[in-house]
């Protein structure tokens, strides 16, 4: 009897890393549309921007801006990977090397930014 | 062929040498709209790294390893210096021309027929006007002593 993955997409990281990217850019480009609105709050004066920026001093805000930096990293080395190999072509024998220092890279750059994010909120931050 | 020259890159016939990074949209042949915006999603997605990056790291990681709190002063302090306004200037412009060209270029991939797809486009355009001109507004005008002393908060 053959044994079968009950789910099966085939789906590669190299697919995976081109569809984060689409999805980190629209994530972040929508989070700048709420970031202009947020930030128009300034023409209004301290006291409508000061009340307005303590709506965000919590946990899942923060969360959100931990997901934020993420998508930003991984937008950035990723879209770097792109223009070396768009500008580069004889880089594409390194593909799948270069698209898995991406995603390596991303997850060990959310380490420490992560951890200094989240510090505030974190039993040992004493917020 | 004759003429044409040596052509190492883009080589016709070959999609990975046609696309080489695999992104969403190959290196358009025909000089116009559609190659001008793929070179300036290129070139500005390098100075984006830096910008939003640093704009980031600055708001994000600094500001909690230092201590301190984005409120009206801070930003007062920050906008006293023509360097973060045009700093902050230029991220806006080019992070939302940046996104909003990269929507677009989704919006035509996933919708392939005319009318839905101009009428979508159409209203991202208009909706990124209005938003980058608020934005624009925002960083130009922002003065501490002149801000209106209006609303609950005030």
């Amino acid at each position: 009897m053959n044994r079968r993955p009950i789910v099966s997409y085939g789906i590669s990281w190299s697919q995976l890393a081109w569809l984060g990217h689409r999805l980190s850019g629209v994530g972040v480009l929508v989070y700048l549309f709420m970031h202009i609105v947020e930030n128009a709050t300034l023409a209004f004066g301290p006291g409508v921007y000061n009340t307005t920026q303590t709506y965000f001093r919590n946990l899942p805000v923060r969360l959100g801006e931990i997901v934020l930096m993420a998508a930003l990293v991984y937008h950035s080395l990723n879209g770097l990977r792109v223009i070396v190999m768009d500008f580069w072509p004889r880089s594409t024998a390194w593909y799948r090397p270069l698209t898995y220092g991406v995603i390596i890279a991303t997850v060990l750059a959310m380490i420490p930014l992560g951890l200094i994010m989240i510090t505030p909120y974190a039993p040992w931050g004493g917020h | 062929m004759a003429g044409q020259g040596r052509r190492i890159w883009p080589v016709q016939g070959d999609p990975l040498r046609r696309n080489p990074s695999r992104a969403a949209t190959p290196r358009p042949t025909e000089p116009g709209w559609e190659r001008f915006m793929w070179y300036f999603t290129r070139i500005s997605g390098l100075l984006l790294v830096l910008l939003a990056m640093g704009h980031m790291l600055i708001m994000h990681v600094l500001v909690q390893l230092t201590g301190q709190e984005i409120n009206f002063a801070f930003v007062t302090s920050r906008w006293g210096s023509p360097f973060w306004r045009i700093y902050d200037l230029l991220l806006l412009v080019l992070a939302l021309i940046h996104g909003v060209n990269g929507a677009r270029i989704i919006v035509g991939d996933y919708i392939e027929r005319g009318g839905l797809r101009s009428l979508l486009i159409g209203l991202l355009l208009a909706v990124t006007l209005i938003w980058l001109l608020l934005g624009i507004f925002v960083i130009v005008t922002f003065n501490p002593d002149g801000a209106p002393a209006i609303g609950p908060f005030s």
